[in-house]
Order: structure tokens, then C-alpha cells, then sequence
């Protein structure tokens, strides 16, 4: 879960945009509660899971953890919503989606067609137009979104592993040679210049023949398959 | 990016004073003996913004749709837009497009081509978005549009709506327009190579090779062509 010897590490890296560099500490802080322990120990997202205690599951971390960094953590390992992992929409997405700009609920087209299709729907009674609401919502929980780069609301929740996290590393280290050497017009330049390149970073096969985008999303379905377990495992 | 090739003396970017800026457009017009007038305001915008089919019908369109909105001091903002556009002033087109054009009704040409910008400066990607949705929406005969909204698509890592949006393009892209054509096809050619990978090959060889019948010079076109008949394993990033 975490090193026995706390340490400080200090990067510095260079971002198309401000709000790229915040959501990449985001970002860490996911793979973070993805990381087990180097003993095979469960992580700070098992413990919640399993335990059902978030407190629990935090208990452990040292404490040169700033509260702020504390208080991110807890959101992140609160449970999930039955309905609409709206949530989604706060997390980082992962590598895939560092740079795509922050969007929510009001540019969501893929939630809007369908909720207007449901809106437009006749029920037979309350009950059946609330039963097709939750369908939808799970619905778009489980689909790939368009504005994920791919992902499912889950896929993006349940947050990205290790091995994320290292093609992650392997792609920020390239982005700062590359953007360190060039000037753009403005800060949407700079990022659509990252956002190239990352697109084709991600189905560019790697040694094993996968690509990042297949690695990364069969990492985060195994993590996803691993928290059913871990909640259902969890004691009554 | 928009911008017309012309013998119009141009400016060159010196501060951003935003009225600075309006001074020297103001001056170019001068230089081009441009005097707007009520009996000419209509022409003089059409002329300079959209000399070209689709843009001039759609212009004229708007013109007669809005004309009692619209005027003398209208033309003389568009004609000050055409000049940064054509002076690359990025910043400049975002904010006259903000400051002179929201006190008439949303005109979808405009957007189209300012959308662009406010992607490269701000990064407002979203707004850019919208835009480009709105323009894809009011100009059905326009391809810019739909290679745009390709372009955002493949930047979001949706290649299949990448792919859908390029298609549309090519479908509605003149068979002579050697401006907006080839990065038509180049585009499309990069995305199915994206999602399909070297199964899409030989279709991705045939975007390239008519991206190169409609501008020989494309550099980046050649290159990636050469490569990808080169090499069994390549990709072109």
C-alpha cells in the first residue's frame, strides 16, 4: 500500500495547461489507492471495499499526508451510487483523458439522447418510468463514453493500476521533451498539440503487441472485476 | 486556418491593445480605399469575408435573413475580422469576435471560422465544440464543419466519430478544393489508421494519395505516404 519509508519526491514536468497539471495529481492519487502493498498486502481501495470503512482504510497512511491530500482520498474511496456514476465527471480518467478539458453533465450529448429518448417514452405507470430511469443510468454507467476516450463511467471510476500508472509515466516524460522545445500561439495550441500526440501514443503497440489503450482498459476491468469480488466478500 | 491569399497590405501583430489593433485594421481599409457606406456595406462584406461559394450564399443568406439588424457599422466589423484573420492575430480574432459580434444575432459562417482560434488560444474547447455543432446543424453544404468536428473527435479519442465526421466531409468537400480537401482526406487517412490499424492500410494509402492528387506539395502527406508503403511496420505519429 504505501512505502515503509515515507519519502518526498519532487518532479517537475511541463503541461499543455494548468488544469492538466492539477488533474495529473488527481490522477496519482487514484493509481495511489489502486497501489498494492509491495507483499501483496490489499490496497487503500480493497480496505474500503472489503471493510465497508474508509477510516479504516486510511488508517495506515503516514502522517506527513497533508489533510487536503487525506480529504481527496476519502472522496475517492466513498461507495459508488446505485444510480448514474455522475462522480465520473470529477475523476481524472486516467491518462487517456489528463488533457481532455473539464466537462460534466451539460456537455454530456451521450447523457442528453438518452434521457431526452426516456423523457419522450410513455409509461405505463411511475413505477416502470422510474425502473427504464435506472436501466438508463446503468446503462450509461457500463457503455464506452465518447468524451472517456472509450471508457465506461465505471471503468473511469474504479480509477487506473500500476501498470497505467508506468505507461502514464512513460508518456509524460516524452510529452515534457517535447513541449519543452516548442513555442505555440496559446494554452489551446500547446494542448492539442499533447492531445495528438497522445492519440497516437495510445494504439501505438507496445513490446507485447497490446497497446496502451488495451492495456490500460484491461487494468481497470480486472480492478473492477476485483472490487465485485471484494464486495461481495465483504462481511454482513 | 482562414485566411486569403491577397494584395492587401497586412498588419503585423504589435500589442495587444485591443484598440490598437481596430486603429491599424481601421488603417488597412484606408490603404484599400474601403469607404463603407449604406449603399455598399452589404457588398463590401460579402466581397471581403466570403468572395467564395458555399460562404458567400450562406453570407447573403444571413444578410437578408438579419438585415435590419445589420449595417454599415456590421460590415465595418467583418471587415476588420477578415483583416486579423488573414494577419493570423489569434488573439485578436477571439476577442473582436467577442466584443463586435455579440450585439448581433449568432451568425453560424462566423463561427466556423472562429471557432479555430478560440481552440488555439484559450483552449475553451468545449465552446469551440458547440460552435462547430451549431455550424454543422445551419450549413448543410458545408464540409469545414464535419472535418472539424472530426478533428475534435479524434482529439477526444473517439475514432469511430472521427471517422463518421471525416466521411461526411469528404461527402459535402468540392472535388477540386485543394485548400480544405487534402486535410480532409489526410485526416481521415491518420484516424482509420488509428482504429483499424495496418488492416486499414491500403484505404488509409488511397486518403493519402487523394490528399496528394488535390495538393502535390503536402509535405506531410508524402511523408507519411513514403513511410507507410516503406515499412511493414510503422506508425505515423
Amino acid at each position: 500500500m504505501v512505502n515503509d519509508q515515507p519519502h518526498l519526491e519532487v518532479r517537475q514536468r511541463a503541461y499543455p495547461t494548468r488544469a492538466a497539471a492539477e488533474r495529473s495529481a488527481l490522477m496519482d492519487l487514484e493509481f495511489a489507492v489502486n497501489q498494492s502493498g509491495n507483499k501483496g498486502e490489499p490496497n487503500l481501495a480493497e480496505i474500503a471495499w472489503t471493510t465497508g470503512d474508509i477510516k479504516r482504510a486510511l488508517a495506515d497512511l503516514p502522517a506527513i499526508v497533508p489533510a487536503h491530500i487525506r480529504r481527496e482520498f476519502q472522496r475517492l474511496l466513498q461507495p459508488w451510487p446505485a444510480g448514474r456514476y455522475v462522480e465520473a465527471y470529477r475523476r481524472s480518467g486516467g491518462i487517456l483523458n489528463l488533457f481532455t478539458p473539464a466537462w460534466g453533465a451539460q456537455q454530456d450529448e451521450v447523457w442528453s439522447t438518452m434521457s431526452a429518448k426516456w423523457q419522450a417514452t410513455v409509461f405505463t405507470d411511475a413505477p416502470a418510468r422510474r425502473m427504464a430511469l435506472m436501466d438508463l443510468e446503468q446503462q450509461w454507467n457500463t457503455t464506452p463514453h465518447p468524451f472517456f476516450a472509450g471508457l465506461t463511467p465505471a471503468q473511469v471510476m474504479i480509477g487506473g493500476g500500476p501498470l497505467e500508472a508506468k505507461l502514464a509515466d512513460e508518456f509524460l516524460t516524452q510529452l515534457d521533451r517535447t513541449l519543452a522545445k516548442q513555442n505555440f500561439v496559446g494554452e489551446g495550441a500547446a494542448l492539442i498539440k499533447t492531445l495528438m500526440l497522445l492519440r497516437g501514443w495510445q494504439v501505438e503497440p507496445q513490446r507485447g503487441g497490446q497497446t496502451p489503450w488495451q492495456i490500460i482498459v484491461a487494468e481497470r476491468n480486472d480492478l473492477l472485476l476485483r472490487r465485485d469480488r471484494a464486495l461481495a466478500n465483504r462481511p454482513v | 486556418m482562414k485566411s486569403k491569399p491577397t494584395s492587401r497590405p497586412l498588419i503585423t501583430p504589435t500589442s495587444s491593445d485591443y484598440r490598437q489593433h481596430t486603429r491599424e485594421a481601421d488603417e488597412v481599409l484606408a490603404a484599400n480605399q474601403v469607404e463603407i457606406q449604406p449603399d455598399n456595406w452589404q457588398q463590401l462584406a460579402l466581397d471581403w469575408f466570403a468572395p467564395d461559394e458555399p460562404d458567400r450564399a450562406e453570407l447573403a443568406r444571413y444578410i437578408a435573413v438579419h438585415a435590419d439588424r445589420l449595417g454599415v457599422t456590421w460590415a465595418r466589423e467583418v471587415l476588420r475580422l477578415q483583416i486579423y484573420l488573414q494577419a493570423q492575430d489569434h488573439h485578436q480574432i477571439v476577442e473582436h469576435y467577442d466584443r463586435a459580434f455579440r450585439a448581433y444575432p449568432r451568425c453560424a459562417l462566423f463561427e466556423v471560422w472562429v471557432a479555430g482560434y478560440i481552440m488555439r488560444t484559450s483552449g475553451d474547447f468545449w465552446r469551440a465544440r458547440q460552435m462547430y455543432l451549431n455550424a454543422a446543424e445551419e450549413l448543410s453544404a458545408h464540409a469545414k464543419p464535419h472535418y472539424e468536428l472530426g478533428f475534435m473527435n479524434y482529439l477526444l479519442g473517439d475514432f469511430s466519430s472521427a471517422v463518421e465526421q471525416f466521411d461526411l466531409a469528404v461527402a459535402l468537400v468540392a472535388t477540386d478544393d485543394t485548400e480544405l480537401g487534402p486535410r480532409i482526406f489526410y485526416n481521415r487517412g491518420l484516424v482509420r489508421f488509428a482504429l483499424q490499424g495496418t488492416s486499414a492500410k491500403s484505404a488509409v494509402i488511397a486518403d493519402l494519395e487523394e490528399a496528394l492528387r488535390r495538393d502535390p506539395h503536402y509535405a506531410q502527406a508524402q511523408t507519411t505516404l513514403r513511410a507507410l508503403k516503406g515499412k511493414a511496420r510503422w506508425t505515423p505519429w
